[in-house]
């Protein structure tokens, strides 16, 4: 392919990035698994809270990486832990990329066979995609990061007027009483509305390529600004549009909104069509961010060349993408992935900032 | 180069699993009907051509459009429906659908479905939730689908005696009337109907009542959340007590008649109400506000009783209010002493007001409905007289 030497991103790039790997096939869902987890319409303060979560993780976050400039985590949690250790934990979040890469291109095939291509076979779907993402992915951050800055606003703008549209059908009684039951399904919901940033660990690696670090703080909190400012719009604007009780027995409830009204006279009548064509776009590129991640973790920790990873990446995604065997497994999934998600936040951000932390303000070791 | 062209042969061929739209045969419309072999599957059965089921249910469909007649100019002497409607029965709505296509040259589809008519003694026999458990999964239907309720055979509403018009969307059309009366409830959509389904609310559907091959919203049919079988129906006036109590409406007329029995009639320009809970001590009450205004706009008597002076406006003012007051007082006592259900939104202004009461107590909400104090006011104000004036 193209040799590149400027593999930096600018500080709006890296936002993008991030906001393009967390939002992804989440949103098509999300709103029923916080809204069953809690049964009350407060969904969308569960939302709100579990945005002011995120935050400070993105923030310990972008700490350690400015540690490291210009590395990313594949590069220094083995000098934090020592090589093996580091090199394990960095297998782990690797492992964890490709299951979400897997997991993104499993729901965007099911969604696009449910709605959209009756009768298509699923590898039809799937391989196009695995491939175009591959093309993609060789050319580098600098090439993804462009991509993603073209298909964000189109995305993004469609969402919008969809939702726009939706307000036909929006009723404030869905949404109250405000707190009828008390907090505690507040704390029920609070674990599907964080899970629903799954993907947040690309910060650990996007700071490595920003051509200002400086910025990265600002850069890293605007791109999970962004998500968390559409999964609080898609709460309000679903449970408002269809009440809480459709919202739960929804399969897909973000596209059953959309299915809830026809516009007619409108140069298209139904809207979902077109937005789910358009939001394929979106979970591909969220795809090709875990399937980046993926490749440049193994090249980076092996010391074997990016591109022939790339290539090695192929037939594990497309393994990983096969492996459910129903929807019931793919969402199964979904939920071990959040947990997964928990956990390696743990092990990675949270033990190497305190293992970093212990030997330079403890032991003044020279890290 | 060989390979590239080569490779747009194999790659450039179209969609995989596409189907020309001339080939699908679209449904606009589904009528369930109380099963019984449609005449058809009758001649069908007694050759011995059928399968096992039950006749529980008969579902018609409304195919539109027909394939369009070409040739010979003679025989087009007769007009051609657009529409063919086709039935035929079992306990499987999909089994049903899927049977249509050992008849049909074309498959059906659909992706635009209009309207779903129920027969309500369908609904006697069988629950809403079984009926609409099919609809609801699949992945053609939308949830945007309309849904009504037939006292008639279902099936009739999906007939039109007018040569150019497809009764589904005919029937579709019609919800738009809102804008000229309260009779016209507001439109159930089965994503609607999912939710008051699955919270076990009591609903009510928009009636249809069909004659001479002409259909009309006449009245809802109600269809009590805990057993989800129809229970009866309301009628037109009814219905617009509905709408005042819920705050729905937005226009109509109250006609009633002076004190020489002729006809006077006002016409409503807003209507709202407010309805307050008042919890004592778990005792539950409820206050209705209703507030309207609006002009005088038809006057039979000619005896000229009717000048613009302030008691003159009142005396009117008062007569409209009474009979408004009847109307709700009718609607009334049917919820709480005829069907003892409440499908007027109280459940669900007390659930905003106290929530926890209203869990502990939604799944007899109806009966203690049936025994809560329900209380009215009514502000009604004329405010013109039309563009004629007699004095």
């Amino acid at each position: 392919m193209f040799k590149r030497n400027d593999d930096k991103i600018t500080a709006s790039q890296a936002t993008i990035f991030l906001t393009n790997t967390v939002l992804g096939a989440g949103i098509l869902t999300m709103p029923r698994s916080v809204t069953q987890a809690m049964d009350s319409p407060d969904s969308w303060i569960t939302i709100l809270i579990g945005g002011f979560v995120i935050m400070p993780v993105i923030l310990l976050m972008v700490r350690l990486c400015l540690k490291f400039q210009g590395q990313t985590i594949f590069e220094f949690a083995g000098k934090i832990v020592g090589k093996w250790p580091g090199k394990i934990l960095c297998l782990l979040l690797i492992l964890y990329f490709i299951i979400i890469a897997g997991f993104e291109i499993r729901t965007l095939a099911e969604v696009g066979l449910f709605f959209l291509l009756e009768g298509t076979p699923i590898w039809a779907i799937v391989l196009p995609f695995i491939w175009a993402g591959t093309y993609l992915v060789s050319g580098g951050i600098n090439s993804i990061a462009r991509v993603y800055q073209i298909i964000f606003p189109i995305t993004i703008l469609f969402l919008i007027v969809s939702y726009g549209f939706s307000l036909r059908i929006f009723d404030f009684s869905n949404l109250r009483p405000s707190l009828g039951d008390g907090i505690m399904p507040l704390l029920k919901g609070l674990k599907s509305s964080i899970l629903i940033y799954t993907g947040c660990e690309v910060v650990m690696i996007i700071v490595a390529f920003m051509e200002n670090p400086k910025q990265a703080t600002k850069a890293m909190l605007g791109g999970i600004a962004i998500p968390f400012g559409l999964y609080f719009l898609t709460i309000v604007l679903v449970v408002g549009g269809l009440s809480i009780n459709t919202v739960i027995t929804s399969t897909w409830p973000t596209i059953d909104l959309i299915r809830s009204f026809e516009i007619t006279g409108f140069f298209v009548e139904r809207l979902e069509f077109p937005l789910m064509v358009i939001w394929l776009m979106q979970m591909f590129c969220n795809f090709c961010s875990f399937f980046f991640q993926a490749s440049l973790g193994v090249s980076q920790l092996f010391k074997v060349s990016y591109q022939t990873m790339i290539f090695i990446m192929v037939p594990l995604i497309f393994l990983s993408t096969m492996v459910p065997k129903s929807r019931q497994d793919l969402f199964a999934l979904g939920d071990a992935i959040g947990m997964m998600g928990v956990w390696l936040f743990l092990l990675t951000t949270v033990l190497l900032s305190l293992v970093w932390w212990i030997r330079v303000k403890g032991l003044k070791q020279h890290v | 180069m060989l390979l590239l062209i080569l490779l747009s042969f194999l790659l450039l061929t179209g969609c995989w699993s596409s189907k020309e739209i001339e080939d699908l045969a679209l449904y606009a419309g589904l009528a369930l009907d109380v099963g019984q072999p449609a005449p058809v599957e009758e001649e069908f059965e007694a050759k011995g051509a059928t399968y096992s089921k039950k006749n529980k249910v008969m579902a018609t469909i409304q195919i539109v459009p027909t394939k369009s007649t070409s040739g010979d100019e003679k025989k087009k002497m007769i007009a051609p429906k657009h529409y063919i409607n086709i039935s035929a029965s079992g306990d499987s709505i999909l089994e049903i659908f899927r049977q249509f296509s050992i008849r049909r040259d074309r498959p059906i589809i659909g992706h635009h479905l209009k309207v779903i008519v129920i027969n309500s003694d369908l609904l006697k026999k069988q629950t809403i939730e079984q009926l609409m458990d099919f609809v609801l999964r699949d992945n053609d239907i939308r949830p945007s689908t309309l849904v009504f309720i037939s006292r008639g055979k279902a099936q009739n509403t999906l007939i039109s005696s007018q040569p150019n018009e497809i009764p589904a969307f005919h029937i579709y059309g019609m919800i738009r009337n809102r804008s000229r009366t309260s009779k016209v409830i507001q439109a159930v959509t089965l994503s609607k109907l999912d939710g008051l389904m699955y919270s076990k609310r009591s609903l009510v559907l928009q009636n249809l009542e069909t004659a001479k091959g002409e259909t009309e919203f006449s009245g809802v049919g109600i269809i009590k959340g805990s057993t989800g079988h129809w229970i009866g129906n309301l009628n037109q006036e009814d219905t617009e007590g509905l709408a005042w109590i819920k705050n729905e409406g937005h226009a109509g007329v109250i006609k009633t008649y002076d004190r020489d029995n002729e006809p006077i009639t006002y016409e409503i320009k807003s209507m709202k109400s407010k309805t307050k809970v008042h919890v004592n001590d778990g005792k539950i009450a409820f206050h209705v506000s209703i507030k309207t205004e609006g002009r005088l706009i038809e006057i039979w008597n000619s005896k000229g009783h009717y000048t613009k002076d302030e008691s003159n406006i009142k005396e009117v003012e008062e007569l409209f209010k009474a009979k408004l007051k009847q109307t709700i007082d009718e609607l009334m006592h049917k919820l709480q002493s005829v069907y003892k259900v409440d499908v007027a939104g109280f459940g669900e202004a007390l659930a905003l007001k106290d929530p926890r009461l209203w869990k502990s107590i939604k799944d007899d909400w109806d009966d203690l409905f049936s025994k809560t104090e329900v209380t009215f006011d009514y502000e009604l104000k004329i405010t013109e007289f039309g563009s004629f004036t007699d004095e």
